[in-house]
């Protein structure tokens, strides 16, 4: 992470409407038809490649799990405690937040936050068939979290801040629900080499 | 306060997209998955202590047009 004010400038070089729906398409695809083959890895074999425990798996309906698409691991940075409160930004279907669920047990709560109805509709279900009554899902943006100010011990997230046309508005946000002390464990992508400015503009590479 | 984190650390980074089904560009620059972790300072006091330290690179003012990942 660095300093620098291109996270502004990147929400005026993309058309960030434009830039969400071509998000909610891809990942909508993959909710509907994981087996199809995208430009990342999903599912089990991703989760198995990110050091996932198969513990945690164990439960997790197979809808969920085969719609995951993270990048990196968020719970390999610190256990969830519990009686914790976690929000998982841009939750997808769900798995971590379900993982988080397991974590902080009936006196914690997770709360999930996603803008693809596709995969809230995979997340919700997989809450009810697993019973997971301590985790609930809603539709928002990273930028905007449906979530009262302070009320998080722990923000997750996983593969989500790359594709957020507006990163620093979407790291406020995380740090507006947190509380003092609260931690932030994220997954994410790096680049080594310098994005052009051409490039950024480019809606299908921030897709693929 | 300003928004912002301390304890920024970097704590795993490989490649996840070599073997994806679909060509990628990740390639072309270099993408990497990555962890990272951070956190709310407890206090204004820990936050501009953190910000005063020249040493310390660890913190991430969120305040406008200052963070990109």
């Amino acid at each position: 992470m660095k300093n620098s004010g291109q996270a502004h400038d990147q929400v005026s070089v993309v058309a960030v409407e434009e830039l969400r729906q071509a998000i909610r398409d891809e990942y909508a695809a993959v909710a509907r038809s994981p087996e199809q083959g995208f430009h990342f890895h999903t599912g089990r074999p991703l989760a198995g490649m990110l050091g996932y425990d198969a513990t945690w798996l164990d439960g997790i309906p197979e809808d969920t799990l085969s719609s995951f698409a993270g990048t990196g691991n968020p719970f390999r940075m610190g256990a969830l405690l519990p009686g914790e409160h976690v929000v998982d930004v841009g939750c997808g279907a769900g798995l971590d937040s379900l993982i988080a669920a397991q974590m902080v047990g009936a006196e914690g709560h997770v709360i999930g936050v996603d803008m693809t109805p596709a995969m809230l509709a995979i997340a919700r279900a997989s809450a009810s068939e697993t019973a997971s009554a301590n985790v609930t899902f809603h539709e928002g943006y990273a930028e905007a979290l449906p979530v009262v100010d302070g009320w998080a011990d722990v923000v997750i997230s996983n593969g989500v801040l790359n594709l957020v046309p507006d990163k620093a508005a979407a790291l406020a946000e995380m740090a507006r629900v947190l509380r003092p002390g609260g931690r932030l464990q994220i997954g994410d992508i790096l680049v080594q080499r310098p994005v052009p400015e051409s490039a950024k503009r480019k809606i299908d590479l921030w897709t693929g | 306060m300003a928004a912002g984190f301390v304890g920024f650390e970097i704590t795993w980074r490989a490649d996840v997209f070599t073997g994806a089904p679909q060509a990628s560009s990740a390639a072309n620059f270099g993408t990497l998955g990555m962890n990272f972790r951070a956190r709310k300072p407890h206090t204004q006091q820990e936050w501009l202590a953190a910000v005063s330290d020249s040493s310390d690179t660890s913190f991430c003012p969120v305040t406008p047009a200052q963070t990109e990942i």
